[in-house]
């Protein structure tokens, strides 16, 4: 039997009637034959009989009380006592052995039937029911006539006497509300759900259900109704593959994950989750679409394909997400019981194992509905303070926050291709600028080469400082990091609210931390100083565009003195003339290390003309550079050493 | 006198339908009912019904016939216009020995169509003369 459908339902149901029915049988024959309670009893007196298939269908007349009152004399068919059509089923009429002007005692549950254009009612589910013999003459007749087999007549159906479902309309167009047998792909209207409502066998609301009946026939009609807890993309395995477009350089984070699915965290009534992986998505398609149109709503799964059960040993970074919405924020259904009753959450322990599921190809089977409300299961993320994320006691705890990315950067792994490499984001909010305390203010967030971004954000992040949503980042081992499943959002999506104040707004300019002893590699900072020393060997300068500042301008190869950006399109008349030095300062907020420092955006008119200098190898005065102050800078740490104590920065313009 | 079972079991069809649209309560009392007019084809057609086993075929002409996919894997043939099925059950049961109203296939054709369960094919007349005269040819 199709498990969790109506058959098995009555199935079960049958099968506890019939114990039922022979528990009572067994009660009649030792009990007294006369039951005292009365209640519900329909007394009846048989007038005729014949049989249609199976059933037994005695036309009868309804007794008021008891006939053991009443001589045999009486028992004459008087008009106003009602008629009754009472039908039994085979067995029952097989115990019975009834015949005409028999009297049944009919106990409930029977079931009445009315039907259209008659008078006399059906009785039906008569199992329960018992002959009462009426005097000592009935029992006799009784034995004579026990061992002669009764005729009854058989009313033969014809075989074109059919069913009508409905009075009035159409047969053919009530029954529209099939559904269609696909040939091609089709896509659910949302609206589709509420007008042709599913048949009831095949909504249900267990993943597990679902998953376990895989494989059997008509699996694939199986529908869960989940509620759509996180929508967000994955890589998808067929791999990188990276192009130049014409002649443009590549942008470094253009094209970055270009192949990625859409992929739903779902969790069922049971508390159970699910991840369900979609169609590819384009660059093009912003996954904030469908995180601000779907998480929190409903939505029917229909024909999914097991890809894979995956245990929390194996997929840390998943059930990293599934502990975050766990417990459930509303009781959920125990499974083995019964629907609507004992929901409970207190101490469930959260899931260990989760299931991937996958769509058939061609077709989409994710039904949402978007016109609800939102579902009570579903949690939004919890949002916080940086300040409060870094105090986190804990590894792997998925976070989300609002930040303003101060400084980009690139992961230098030359062997990995640009779309393909880390990025490092530097990034505060109020939280961190507004305190004095030993956090720091800038933090720095690492998003993995398998966090997908959308194309809209890194433009966004190229061009200037942004605000971003970072949810479900990582946290873990003192850094924050952005991993599969990992969403950058730019717009604020109305769900996502912070508690207290509204952390994103930064008042007054953005402040980094000074360079001291704390400084670690990898970390944004301030610093000033004296110039003790230059690093001659690294003097440099390069042209730049006057229009967009492209440093990667290219030599024309027809004329040799003309200069071309890539990034304009256009030739530069008159580039800008950048230059670089290193420089070793005396600072005094980190007084024991030798610090070296590229600078090339702020500089001071000495360091220019000394540059210059070098790069012509002309003879120079150290003297003229020795002594002077450089600062305040914006910086970079690339090194930290401590043997020998040096920290080699560079200077960097913030977003 | 006329006969009585093929009333009752057009009721019962009837508030099956109705029982559908509303409310869980409604679909579960039936059963009972369902149980007791059809006796042991109550369960087979449920379990067809569960598993989406009956195919509406419509043609240009607007013939129709219905096909259910049997438990064994078999196809077969149930009329729209009277009640006639190409399984071996109904032969014996119903024609032979009278002994139900409607074999297994039938019921769940009338189950599936009360419950909107019924999936729909749109073939050419050629294909449904083809369906409906298919048992010759299977057992030729």
């Amino acid at each position: 039997l199709f498990r969790g459908g109506l058959a098995e339902r009555l199935c079960r149901l049958q099968n506890r009637e019939r114990s039922a029915i022979s528990f009572w049988r067994h009660q009649c024959i030792s009990d007294a034959k006369t039951h005292s309670d009365k209640s519900g009893v329909l007394i009846v007196k048989i007038l005729e009989m014949f049989e249609e298939c199976t059933i037994q269908v005695a036309i009868c007349q309804q007794l008021e009380q008891s006939p053991a009152t009443l001589s045999s004399e009486d028992a004459v068919i008087s008009a106003e006592e009602p008629i009754l059509k009472v039908l039994f089923a085979r067995e029952t009429a097989a115990h019975l052995k009834s015949r005409p002007q028999d009297v049944i005692h009919i106990y409930p549950p029977w079931q009445k039937l009315l039907l259209k254009n008659e008078d006399v009612p059906v009785i039906m589910n008569t199992y329960f029911s018992q002959k009462v013999l009426l005097s000592e003459h009935s029992e006799s007749r009784e034995k004579t006539n026990g061992l002669t087999k009764m005729l009854i007549r058989k009313n033969i159906i014809s075989l074109a006497q059919t069913f009508r479902l409905d009075d009035l309309n159409d047969e053919s167009c009530q029954e529209s509300s099939g559904n269609q047998v696909a040939c091609a792909p089709q896509i659910h209207n949302n609206r589709d759900l509420k007008e042709h409502p599913l048949a009831w066998s095949a909504v249900n609301d267990s993943l597990l259900e679902m998953v376990e009946s895989q494989g059997a026939v008509g699996w694939r009609e199986v529908q869960v109704r989940v509620v759509i807890q996180r929508a967000y993309c994955l890589p998808a395995k067929e791999g990188y593959r990276s192009h130049i477009q014409g002649n443009k350089p590549l942008c470094p984070m253009s094209n970055r994950g270009m192949f990625r699915r859409l992929c739903l965290l779902v969790q069922d009534a049971y508390g159970m989750f699910s991840e369900v992986q979609l169609q590819s998505l384009s660059s093009a398609d912003n996954i904030e679409q469908y995180c601000r149109r779907w998480e929190g709503k409903f939505s029917c799964l229909a024909g999914m394909k097991i890809l894979q059960r995956t245990t929390r040993g194996r997929a840390l970074g998943l059930f990293s997400l599934i502990d975050s919405l766990w417990p459930p924020v509303v009781p959920v259904k125990v499974p083995g019981q019964s629907q609507d009753s004992e929901m409970m959450t207190a101490n469930l322990p959260p899931p260990s194992f989760c299931y991937i599921l996958t769509v058939q190809s061609g077709e989409i089977h994710v039904e949402v509905d978007e016109e609800e409300q939102n579902s009570n299961l579903y949690q939004p993320p919890a949002v916080h303070g940086l300040k409060e994320i870094l105090q986190i006691d804990g590894c792997n705890e998925r976070c989300s926050f609002w930040a303003r990315v101060l400084y980009l950067r690139l992961q230098p792994k030359h062997s990995v291709p640009i779309n393909q490499r880390e990025i490092w984001l530097f990034v505060t909010d109020s939280t961190l600028q507004n305190v004095v305390h030993t956090t720091p203010k800038v933090v720095g967030v690492l998003v993995a080469a398998s966090c997908v971004l959308s194309k809209e954000i890194t433009e966004a992040l190229s061009v200037a400082s942004q605000l971003i949503f970072f949810r479900d980042a990582l946290w873990g081992n003192g850094r924050i990091i952005c991993v599969e499943r990992t969403v950058l959002l730019l717009q604020k999506p109305l769900l996502y609210s912070a508690a207290g104040a509204d952390l994103s707004e930064l008042t007054g300019p953005v402040r980094l931390d000074e360079l001291d002893s704390t400084t670690q590699t990898n970390s944004v900072c301030t610093l000033r100083g004296i110039i003790v020393g230059v690093n001659e060997s690294t003097a440099f300068s390069w042209p730049t565009c006057d229009r967009c500042g492209n440093g990667k301008l290219e030599l024309c190869p027809q004329d040799r003195g003309l200069l071309y950006c890539n990034q304009c399109s256009e030739f530069v008349i008159s580039p800008v003339l950048k230059m670089q030095l290193e420089v070793f300062l005396s600072c005094p907020s980190r007084p024991q290390s030798t610090v070296k420092v590229k600078v090339w955006h702020k500089m001071s008119f000495g360091l220019f003309v000394l540059i210059n200098m070098l790069l012509s190898l002309q003879s120079y005065e150290m003297q003229s550079v020795l002594g002077k102050e450089v600062g305040l800078l914006n910086c970079y740490v690339h090194s930290v050493t401590s043997h020998p104590n040096c920290v080699g920065l560079e200077e960097i313009v913030l977003l | 006198m006329d006969s009585t079972l093929p009333a009752v079991a057009e009721e019962l069809l009837k508030e099956i339908k109705k029982a559908f649209q509303e409310t869980s309560h409604g679909r579960a009392t039936f059963s009972f009912r369902l149980k007791f007019i059809f006796g042991p084809t109550a369960v087979p057609a449920l379990d067809l019904v569960d598993q989406r086993s009956v195919t509406r075929v419509t043609s240009p002409s607007g013939r129709t016939a219905y096909q259910v996919l049997g438990s064994s894997g078999k196809l077969y043939t149930c009329y729209s216009s009277c009640h006639f099925c190409t399984c071996p059950a109904f032969g014996f049961t119903v024609l032979q020995k009278s002994e139900s109203l409607l074999c297994k296939h039938i019921l769940a054709v009338y189950l599936s169509r009360a419950m909107g369960a019924c999936q729909e094919l749109t073939v050419s007349e050629e294909q449904l003369t083809s369906i409906l005269l298919a048992e010759e040819e299977d057992e030729g």
